[in-house]
C-alpha cells in the first residue's frame, strides 16, 4: 500500500539561509498515529507546513498519497491535509464560528447552504453546536481549539497535522481534547512538547533535531531512551 | 470609547431584531438622512421625524436610558461643535456670555442642527442596539457594497480585538517604564505602541493567509448567505422610505 | 471623534460630497482590481484594523488638548491610493454606523475628505514631494509626512468649505477655526505618519517601498484643467452664497477695492431662489470636483511599482 505520507530526503532552507530542515526521510501508512517530537526550533513547524504546500522545497520530494507536492497538485493535496496551526487565533479569522469552519467547503466549491450545514454538523460533532453565531474571542481557550480544530475536520481530510494542540491548556480542556482525538481515524501526525498527550495519542514518534530526523521508532521506545532524549533537548520535557 | 462594547447589543425579541439586517440598515439610513436633509428651519418635519425613530425604538423594545446612555457620548460632541453657531452667525443680539454676543438667528441654528444631529444619532442608535457585526456585515453585502470593503471588514474584526489586546499591552508595559513622563515622552510612547500595532497587524495578516491558503483559498472570500426579506418587510421599509421621502421635500418645496 | 456628525450639512452640499465619494469609490474599485493579487485580502483586512485601532489612540498635543491620527497618507503609502481609500471608507463606514463618530448622511462628506482627500489625494502630494527630494528609505518618510501635513490641512479647508457651502457657518470663521485646526493636527499627522513608517522600515523595509513612485508633476494639460476647474469652483461657491456681503466682506479684508467688489456684485444682484442657487453650485461642485479626479487619474500619478 503506498504509504499516505512521505518525505524523501527533503532540505529545506529560510530565506535568510538557516538551514530549518536536513534529509528528513520517513514515511507515514494511512491510520498511524505519529508524534513529531523535539525542542523549539527543531523544525517541527517547517516539517508540517511542507505536508500541505505552505512552504515547497527543491531538494527532496513530499508525497501525499503518492503523489508529489507542488505547484500543480497542491489544490488537491490542500483538500488531504488538515492542517490546525499553533496558535489557534491565526485559523479563526471571521467575525463567526460559523463562517470559519465553512471557509474550507465554501473554497472546496461547496453552496452557501451545503457549507453551511457541513459546518453545524462539525460543530455539533466537537460539542459546539451552541457556539454558531459566537466570534472567536468569545469562547475559552479549549473551545477556541476545538473551534480551529473543526475548521479543518469539516473538509474530511485523510491527514491531520497538529502543531501543538494541547497548547496552553488547563487539564480539562486537554483531557477533553487528546480523548476526541483518540476516537479519530484519520491519519494524525502531532507535533508536541507534550509528552503525555503524546503517549496517549500516538503509538510511533520521530524525533527532529535541528532539522534532522534523529528517531524513527515506536514511542515507548523513545521516551524510555534517556540518552536520546538528553541529545535532542527533549529531558525537560519529560521532568513536565 | 471602548472597542469590546461592540459586542454588548441588546439581543431582545422584537420586531425590529428579527427583521433581516439590512431592512434595519436601509430603515436606519432612511431617518438618518432624511433627518440630515432637512432644511434649516422646518421644525415640524423634524418632530415629525424625531416621533418616527422614538417609535421605531419603542417597537424594538429598547429601553431609553440605554438609549440616551449611548447616545450621550456622541451628543456633547455635537452640543460643543455647534456651540460657536450661537455667536458666529450674524443676526440680532439675544443675550451675552462674557465677551460673546448670541444672535437670535444663531440661537435658531444651534437648535435646529442640534436637533437634526439628535434624530439622527437616535436612528444610528437603535441600529446598533439591535445589530451584531456580522448581520451589519450580511447587509453590506445584501446592499452589493464593494467586495473589497466587505472583505476587509470581515477579515479586520477579529484582527482588531487582536491587536487592540496586543497594543493595550504594550501601552501598559510602555508607560510602566515611563512613569512620571510628560506629554513629550507619551507621545514617543504611543508612536512606538502603533508602530508596534502596525507591525504586528502585518505579521498577522500574513499569518490568516497561511491559515486561508491551507483551508483552499484561491483568491475570492465566499460569503454564507444573508437571510432573505419577506414580502411584509419589503412593504414596510418602502413605507418608511416613503414618509420619509416625503417629509423632507415637503419641508424643501412649502414656504 | 474627529468626523463630521449629522446636522451640520445642507442637503446639497450631502448630495454633492456624496455623488462626488460614490464616484471615487468606483474607481478604486475599478483600478485596485487591476493590482489585487490574491494575498491583497488579508492585508487589507490587517490595514483595515490598523486603522481601527490606531485611530482609537490618543495623542496629546499639549494644552489639554489630543488628537487622532487619521492615517489617510500612512494607508496609501502601505497599500496603495485606491485600496487604501477603499480601506478607509470601510472605517468611515463602521465608525458612522456603529460607533456614531462621523454622520451617516455625511458619510460622503467625511468620505471625501479623509479617504479622496486625505487618502487619495495625500498619495499624489507624496509622489510629487518624492520626485523633489528623490526616492530612498529616509526620503520616504519625510515625503509621507510631508504630505499627510498637506492633505490633512486640506481636509481642514475642505471641512470648512463644506460647512460654509453648507450656510452652516459663515467661511471666514469656519475657515479659522476648522482649517486652522486642522493645521496644527496636519502638524502631529506628518509627524506621526513620518515616524511610524520609519519605525516599520527598520523590521520590515519591504513595506514602505511597494507603493508610489517619484512624480514629477503632471502633464501640462492637466494644469489647464485644474485651473479652470479652480475657476469653477469659486463661481460656484459665490453663486451659493446666500450672503454675498460674507464674500465682499473677505474680499474687502484680503485688499480687494470697492469697486472690484461692486463689479462682481451686479451680474448675479437680480438672482432669485437661495435654494435654486446653493443646488446648483452643488451640481457645478460636483462637476469641479469630477474634473479634478478625472485629471488626476488620466494625467497624474498612474505607474505604481508593486512589489
Amino acid at each position: 500500500m503506498t504509504p499516505i505520507l512521505a518525505f524523501e530526503a527533503v532540505s529545506f532552507d529560510y530565506p535568510d539561509g538557516t538551514p530549518a530542515l536536513e534529509r528528513v526521510t520517513f514515511s507515514v501508512e494511512r491510520g498511524e498515529h505519529v508524534a513529531l517530537l523535539g525542542p523549539t526550533g527543531s523544525g517541527k513547524s517547517t516539517l508540517l507546513q511542507h505536508l500541505n504546500g505552505l512552504l515547497m522545497t527543491d531538494r527532496g520530494v513530499v508525497r501525499i498519497d503518492g503523489e508529489n507536492v507542488n505547484q500543480n497538485s497542491v489544490r488537491a493535496v490542500r483538500r488531504k491535509v488538515g492542517l490546525v496551526f499553533q496558535d489557534p487565533n491565526d485559523q479563526l479569522f471571521l467575525p463567526t464560528l460559523l463562517e470559519d469552519v465553512a471557509f474550507g467547503p465554501l473554497n472546496d466549491g461547496k453552496r452557501p447552504a451545503e457549507a453551511e450545514a457541513l459546518a453545524n454538523r462539525t460543530l455539533q460533532e466537537l460539542g459546539l453546536d451552541t457556539a454558531g453565531n459566537r466570534a472567536a474571542h468569545h469562547l475559552s481557550g479549549g473551545e477556541r481549539r476545538l473551534a480551529a480544530l473543526a475548521t479543518v475536520l469539516v473538509s474530511r481530510p485523510q491527514v491531520l497535522a497538529l502543531d501543538e494542540p494541547t497548547g496552553d491548556l488547563d487539564a480539562r480542556s486537554r483531557m477533553r481534547l487528546v480523548r476526541l482525538l483518540r476516537q479519530r481515524d484519520e491519519t494524525l501526525l502531532v507535533a508536541t512538547h507534550d509528552l503525555g498527550a503524546a503517549q496517549a495519542l500516538c503509538h510511533r514518534g520521530i524525533v527532529l533535531h535541528h532539522g534532522t530526523v534523529v528517531a524513527d521508532a515506536r514511542l515507548e521506545n523513545i521516551l524510555a531512551d534517556h540518552d536520546l532524549l538528553e541529545r535532542s533537548g527533549l529531558a525537560a520535557a519529560l521532568d513536565d | 470609547m471602548s472597542f469590546h462594547h461592540l459586542d454588548q447589543y441588546a439581543t431582545t425579541a422584537s420586531p425590529i431584531t428579527r427583521a433581516t439586517p439590512t431592512a434595519r440598515v436601509v430603515g436606519t439610513v432612511t431617518l438618518a438622512c432624511g433627518a440630515a436633509l432637512l432644511p434649516l428651519g422646518a421644525w415640524i418635519p423634524l418632530l415629525a421625524l424625531f416621533t418616527l425613530v422614538v417609535f421605531i425604538a419603542a417597537v424594538a423594545h429598547l429601553p431609553a436610558r440605554a438609549i440616551i446612555a449611548r447616545m450621550s457620548g456622541p451628543f456633547v460632541f455635537v452640543l460643543v461643535a455647534s456651540a460657536g453657531l450661537l455667536f458666529l452667525v450674524p443676526g440680532n443680539a439675544v443675550g451675552r456670555i462674557g465677551p460673546v454676543t448670541i444672535s437670535d438667528a444663531g440661537l435658531e441654528r444651534f437648535g435646529f442642527v442640534l436637533g437634526r444631529a439628535t434624530v439622527a444619532l437616535g436612528a444610528a442608535v437603535v441600529l446598533v442596539s439591535t445589530t451584531t457585526f456580522p448581520q451589519l456585515l450580511g447587509a453590506f453585502r445584501q446592499l452589493r457594497l464593494p467586495v473589497v470593503v466587505t472583505t476587509s471588514l470581515a477579515l479586520a474584526y477579529r484582527l482588531v480585538y487582536l491587536l487592540v489586546d496586543e497594543m493595550e499591552r504594550l501601552q501598559r508595559a510602555a508607560k510602566s517604564r515611563n512613569a512620571g513622563g510628560g506629554n513629550a515622552s507619551r507621545r514617543r510612547l504611543l508612536i512606538g505602541v502603533t508602530a508596534a500595532g502596525l507591525a504586528r497587524a502585518f505579521a498577522r495578516g500574513e499569518r490568516t493567509h497561511r491559515a486561508m491558503l491551507a483551508r483552499g483559498y484561491q483568491g475570492e472570500v465566499v460569503a454564507l448567505e444573508s437571510l432573505r426579506w419577506d414580502a411584509l418587510q419589503g412593504v414596510l421599509v418602502a413605507g418608511l422610505v416613503v414618509v420619509v421621502l416625503a417629509t423632507v421635500l415637503f419641508a424643501h418645496v412649502a414656504p | 471623534m474627529a468626523h463630521i456628525p449629522d446636522g451640520f450639512l445642507s442637503a446639497p452640499v450631502i448630495a454633492a460630497t456624496a455623488a462626488v465619494s460614490a464616484a471615487s469609490l468606483a474607481v478604486a474599485v475599478q483600478r485596485s482590481r487591476r493590482t489585487l493579487e490574491e494575498r491583497e485580502a488579508p492585508i487589507l483586512g490587517a490595514a483595515t484594523a490598523f486603522v481601527f485601532a490606531a485611530q482609537m489612540l490618543n495623542f496629546p498635543l499639549g494644552a489639554g488638548t489630543s488628537a487622532h491620527l487619521l492615517g489617510g497618507v500612512l494607508v496609501a503609502v502601505l497599500v496603495g491610493p485606491w485600496s487604501g481609500m477603499l480601506v478607509l471608507f470601510a472605517v468611515l463606514l463602521v465608525q458612522a454606523l456603529l460607533f456614531q463618530d462621523g454622520g451617516i448622511a455625511a458619510l460622503g462628506a467625511n468620505t471625501l475628505n479623509v479617504a479622496v482627500i486625505g487618502g487619495g489625494v495625500g498619495f499624489v502630494l507624496y509622489c510629487w514631494v518624492l520626485g523633489l527630494t528623490g526616492d530612498g528609505s529616509r526620503r520616504r518618510m519625510v515625503a509621507a509626512g510631508l504630505a499627510a501635513f498637506a492633505s490633512t490641512t486640506l481636509v481642514g479647508v475642505a471641512v470648512a468649505g463644506e460647512l460654509a457651502l453648507s450656510d452652516t457657518v459663515p467661511l471666514v470663521p469656519a475657515l479659522a477655526a476648522v482649517g486652522g485646526g486642522h493645521l496644527l493636527v496636519g502638524v502631529g499627522e506628518g509627524v506621526l505618519t513620518g515616524a511610524i513608517l520609519a519605525l516599520v522600515a527598520r523590521s520590515r523595509p519591504g513595506l514602505i517601498a511597494a507603493h508610489g513612485t517619484a512624480e514629477r508633476g503632471l502633464q501640462p494639460w492637466a494644469y489647464v484643467v485644474l485651473l479652470t476647474s479652480a475657476g469653477l469652483a469659486v463661481a460656484a461657491a459665490y453663486i451659493a452664497s446666500a450672503r454675498p456681503d460674507a464674500l465682499e466682506a473677505t474680499l474687502r479684508g484680503l485688499g480687494v477695492s470697492d469697486s472690484a467688489t461692486s463689479y462682481l456684485q451686479s451680474p448675479l444682484a437680480g438672482y432669485a431662489a437661495p435654494i435654486g442657487g446653493a443646488w446648483i453650485a452643488a451640481i457645478v461642485g460636483v462637476l469641479v470636483v469630477f474634473l479634478v479626479i478625472w485629471t488626476f487619474v488620466r494625467f497624474g500619478a498612474k505607474r505604481r511599482v508593486s512589489s
